[in-house]
């Protein structure tokens, strides 16, 4: 009788098992085919690509990935992107460590209404600011600089700096600091000096974090720096996606796809730990 | 003596930050309220206060109306097949398998990339000369005409949701293997020897448990669906015939296309406003766990 009920259940066990493996396997495939048929289709030619679209090539034409750098400009907005999110990247970190610390360590009358005033910057629609913004950069002459939409990245990247880093700041002995000043250092040499080095790995994080958002960003620079000379990769992309729909070089916009996404992919392989933790710990605080 | 050190500090390391914060961030979020109630075209210095007649301008604006119902079937459909996903994803990839841990490190790619490659790699799988989804098709008998996805008025709109499914889920399975994780593992044992299996255990102990995860996932797919933009604006910009419009496209237009800064701008106080009503009301709806609190 038992036994029976055990080959019953087994069974039913079997059938539970194959059932999730289904699902679990049709949604993997479905996130890994899209990306693997960007990166066939960017190394076919284009009568290829029309040919039949998992055939595969008769040889790579990795001429597309140079065709994509050079005669599509793709370096041009490549070099663009690099410069804003570098330029905000080294801006924002100490400015927004600086910050972090003294919410940290240095609590006085309305800090914690300040933080919070910072922590508001995470949830709300940037497109409640779009237009006073626009307007505020045009007044300004900051409009369609590359100056101006680095500050704009510091401004709205500031929150999410400042809560991680303000957590982490918060996990560091008490007793180093308070060591360091007894010892005679100053305030901001004890934050220099010791710990802004002994925060490196929340600087890290904070830094590859922001780095893969301002490396994707959109929105923003649609609207504040579109011109050709100050286009960013995601513009760049996506305004040769809609000159090319109809006609042109195919493999080459793939080529430009796979060029945008390769960054990304490679630090997020390498920090993927940290990032599941940080984005966890925005998201559910946030 | 010290404490004036302590002040001169805490200002000087306060001020880059809160001023780059509040030149670019609070003050045009307080300039929106009030741009809302101007009349201002074009980058003029003409504004003319006209009080709330934007807003009675928009509530009589029937594209607005078409928007807002498209960002709302995206919260439907997209927001309860991810729930459903995620759940189900992140309940299948406790596991230790190797299968699953292939899946641990992918399941996250669609949501790191970029909107643009996203957006992009979806127009050309919908294409009907050359994508994905024809070839698909065709496995099943060869058709007379192509199916254009997009540009087909009816199937425009579930296209961008898939879309929006397919780089948004993963996010959530994120959220929810999280809340699972947090499950106490003696909670599992027991349940196991009462002899709750499977269905019944996810049922009775994983899902109650997962009650704040599952509050948290709304409110961002309420958040992230009613301020779809670049997916859209990239896939179709509206199209066809405004069949995909969706409130963020439609401000743009207004904003930068017709240079109407003063109905934008109330589109934009406007969509601000219902997000948050609607945050607020599912954070009360749900603030009772039905099955009480575990904790």
């Amino acid at each position: 009788m038992k036994s029976k009920r055990s080959v019953f259940d087994r069974c039913i066990d079997g059938i539970k098992a194959s059932l999730t493996f289904a699902f679990v396997a049709a949604f993997t495939l479905s996130v890994v085919l899209p990306l693997l048929w960007m990166t066939l289709t960017s190394v076919k030619a284009s009568p290829e690509i029309f040919a039949s679209p998992w055939g595969l090539p008769k040889t790579p034409h990795w001429e597309n990935f140079s065709n994509a750098w050079k005669s599509a400009g793709i370096a041009h907005y490549f070099a663009n992107s690099l410069i804003v999110t570098t330029a905000t990247l080294v801006i924002l970190i100490p400015i927004g460590a600086m910050a972090a610390y003294i919410f940290a360590r240095y609590p006085f009358k309305g800090s914690k209404l300040l933080f919070g005033t910072f922590l508001g910057g995470m949830v709300f629609p940037q497109f409640l600011v779009i237009v006073p913004l626009f307007a505020l950069m045009s007044s300004t002459h900051l409009l369609d600089t590359k100056i101006g939409l680095t500050v704009v990245y510091i401004a709205y990247s500031l929150p999410f700096t400042i809560f991680v880093l303000t957590g982490f700041f918060q996990t560091l002995p008490k007793d180093l600091d308070e060591a360091a000043i007894i010892d005679g250092c100053s305030h901001s040499r004890t934050f220099w000096q010791v710990m802004f080095p002994l925060a490196k790995p929340g600087l890290i994080v904070v830094g590859i974090f922001n780095g893969i958002g301002l490396w994707n960003e959109y929105s923003l620079a649609l609207v504040l720096a579109n011109s050709e000379q100050n286009k960013t990769l995601p513009l760049g992309i996506a305004n040769l996606a809609m000159v090319m729909h109809y006609s042109g070089d195919w493999g080459a916009l793939f080529a430009g796809l796979v060029i945008v996404m390769i960054p990304v992919l490679i630090v997020y392989w390498i920090f993927r730990e940290k990032i599941h933790q940080t984005m966890l710990a925005g998201a559910i605080k946030g | 003596m010290r404490n004036r050190g302590r002040t001169a500090f805490i200002i000087t390391y306060l001020a880059p930050a809160v001023l780059i914060y509040a030149v670019f961030v609070i003050w045009p979020v307080l300039q929106a309220f009030g741009f809302s109630m101007f009349k201002w075209s074009g980058l003029s210095q003409n504004k003319k206060f006209v009080g709330f007649d934007n807003f009675k301008q928009l509530f009589h604006d029937k594209i607005f109306w078409v928007s807002l119902l498209h960002n709302a079937w995206i919260f439907l459909f997209g927001g309860s097949i991810i729930l459903l996903v995620g759940l189900g994803i992140a309940h299948a990839m406790q596991g230790e398998g190797k299968f699953t841990k292939a899946l641990r490190s992918v399941y996250l790619f669609p949501n790191i990339m970029s909107l643009v490659v996203v957006a992009v790699l979806w127009q050309f799988i919908y294409n009907p000369r050359m994508g994905l989804l024809n070839s698909f098709i065709e496995l099943f008998g060869k058709q007379k005409q192509r199916f254009d996805m997009l540009g087909t008025p009816g199937t425009a709109l579930p296209g961008v949701i898939i879309t929006f499914i397919w780089y948004a889920a993963g996010f959530y399975i994120m959220l929810f293997a999280a809340g699972i994780r947090q499950i106490p593992e003696e909670v599992v044992e027991a349940s196991k020897l009462d002899g709750a299996q499977g269905f019944v255990r996810f049922k009775k102990i994983t899902l109650p448990l997962l009650w704040s995860v599952g509050r948290i996932s709304l409110v961002y797919l309420v958040i992230n669906t009613l301020n779809v933009f670049a997916l859209v604006f990239l896939m179709t910009t509206g199209g066809p015939d405004r069949k995909t419009e969706v409130m963020l496209t439609y401000l743009y237009e207004q904003a930068f296309v017709n240079s109407d800064y003063g109905a934008a701008t109330a589109l934009a106080v406007a969509n601000f406003v219902i997000v948050m009503a609607v945050s607020g009301l599912i954070l009360r709806i749900t603030r009772k766990n039905p099955v009480g609190e575990v904790r």
